[in-house]
């Protein structure tokens, strides 16, 4: 059994190299290209640091706000997900319509909300929230089955109603967990939201696609240095919250 | 006080917890059921309130019927119905006054309390609970950084909050070093006395269910196989009660 798994495995894994034209040769001889793009870049070009940054802080904004709006948005969803608390008929539809949503990533959603509401930053923004509300929504939802019954007992002991059992039997167990968690996902948009102006959904993409497009390779990597700082810069700040919540 | 009539709990999938059990409590009585661990006993503790919920037969507290109740009635028989568990079951990481706090929340309107907001009648006698159990200098304390005991103090404070005119205790002193089991025992006892509280509280040790009740139910595999006084508990009942036997 085990080896026919693995038999399959490696199957599968040679005929998508065949399929997909992996070949090192074909790398190999790419490399020079590689070195020579990368020679190309050097020194970045500074004079277009200031328009850098500011598409990098747009970045940052798209990537604040629209995880901020999803957190919330989340909330019910996530209840509504969970096992322990959803009653049935809620519960299955639900975590369908979340699979279903969660399924596309938050590029696709730019396509679509660029075509509805035109460029800028603005669909960029719709598209974090209508990802990041579908992924959080799950990662709520796991956290609430994941507390300890006890203390929902207790409340429920004390002839409490649905809604004060979830805030004070369920939300303090859960919170700084969902804290968390809109930290992590606040990391993961930001990454998301630098590709999103190839779309034409705002930040600091934009940049990096035209300066790629003009072939003008010194102020492209202007923008990616920017970029790299600005994810560090976010991460960096986001784990040490994390850290302090649990 | 505490109405029990062909009480039958069938927990899924088919474990037969509680096998038509009757019961009649008096106020004032300090119950203490004894049994083996798989008796029944908290899984009838646990239904006196519906937490979990009876398959068949009816209860009725404090002249208010449990089963049957709809949503609403249910909650007004809740909130009279104290409960004390063997793992406290306090909110961790909430103040020790928040989790007492808790203990109103049948009373107050739902929604200010669901925002924090609690009148202050009900916080000063959330604090006065506290002070019962000696333990108001806690009170800003968050409650997972307080010792096992003072947790199971706080648990009581909670279920003296409520008001109520029935304490369950599930096995309150399980979880506890064995020194500490009378200092809760003691608490319990003078809730019994002093406020003339009717206690249901289940045991497994022997002792301490002799020194503390006045009277005693035997539970053997979800049955009632004693019913009396302390002094009237044999060593033939004992050990029927705690015995491997077939015989019932």
């Amino acid at each position: 059994m085990r080896r026919a798994v693995l038999f399959v495995g490696l199957l599968a894994l040679g005929w998508a190299a065949w399929d997909t034209g992996a070949d090192p040769v074909r790398l190999a001889r790419g490399l020079p290209f590689i070195l020579d793009f990368l020679w190309r870049t050097i020194p970045p070009d500074l004079r277009v640091l200031p328009s850098a940054l500011a598409g990098a802080l747009t970045t940052v904004e798209i990537a604040l706000l629209g995880t901020a709006v999803a957190a919330v948005l989340a909330l019910p969803l996530g209840f509504v997900t969970a096992r322990n608390v959803a009653p049935a008929p809620f519960f299955y539809p639900a975590r369908t319509v979340l699979n279903f949503f969660r399924s596309v990533d938050t590029l696709v959603y730019a396509l679509v909300f660029v075509a509805a509401v035109g460029l800028g930053p603005f669909p960029g923004v719709l598209a974090v929230v209508a990802y990041t509300t579908t992924s959080l929504a799950k990662l709520y939802g796991e956290a609430i089955e994941g507390i300890e019954p006890g203390p929902v007992d207790a409340i429920t002991a004390t002839g409490a109603t649905r809604l004060q059992i979830l805030r004070f039997g369920v939300l303090p167990q859960v919170l700084p967990l969902f804290l968390s968690y809109i930290l992590y996902r606040l990391e993961t948009n930001i990454r998301a939201a630098t590709v999103l102006g190839f779309v034409g959904a705002g930040g600091i993409g934009f940049y990096l696609q035209t300066y790629l497009r003009m072939i003008d390779y010194p102020a492209a990597s202007t923008v990616l240095l920017v970029t790299v700082a600005m994810v560090m810069l976010v991460d960096g700040v986001s784990s040490r919250l994390r850290d302090r919540l649990v | 006080m505490i109405e029990v009539r062909g009480l039958r709990v069938v927990l899924p999938p088919d474990t037969v917890a509680v096998d038509g059990v009757g019961l009649l409590v008096n106020a004032g009585e300090f119950v203490v059921i004894l049994g083996r661990s798989g008796a029944g006993k908290t899984t009838f503790l646990r239904a006196l309130n519906r937490l979990v919920e009876p398959t068949a037969g009816t209860i009725r507290v404090a002249g208010r019927a449990v089963t049957g109740a709809g949503r609403g009635e249910l909650r007004e028989a809740r909130r009279r119905i104290a409960v004390i568990f063997q793992q406290f079951n306090l909110v961790r990481r909430a103040s020790v006054q928040e989790n007492v706090l808790a203990g109103r929340l049948g009373y107050v309107r739902a929604l200010p309390s669901v925002l924090g907001r609690f009148p202050p009648d009900d916080r000063a006698l959330a604090l006065e609970c506290l002070a019962q159990v000696g333990l108001a200098h806690l009170a800003e304390r968050r409650a997972d950084t307080l010792s096992g005991g003072e947790q199971q103090r706080v648990a009581i404070a909670r279920a003296l909050a409520q008001s109520p005119d029935v304490i369950l205790a599930d096995e309150p002193t399980a979880s506890l070093d064995p020194q500490l089991t009378s200092s809760i025992m003691d608490i319990l006892r003078r809730i019994n006395v002093e406020r003339r509280l009717t206690l249901v509280v289940s045991q497994h040790q022997l002792e301490t269910a002799l020194a503390y009740a006045t009277r005693i139910v035997g539970f053997r595999r979800g049955r009632v196989g004693f019913d009396g006084p302390p002094s009237a508990l044999s060593p033939a009942v004992i050990a029927a009660i705690y015995g491997d036997g077939d015989a019932t």
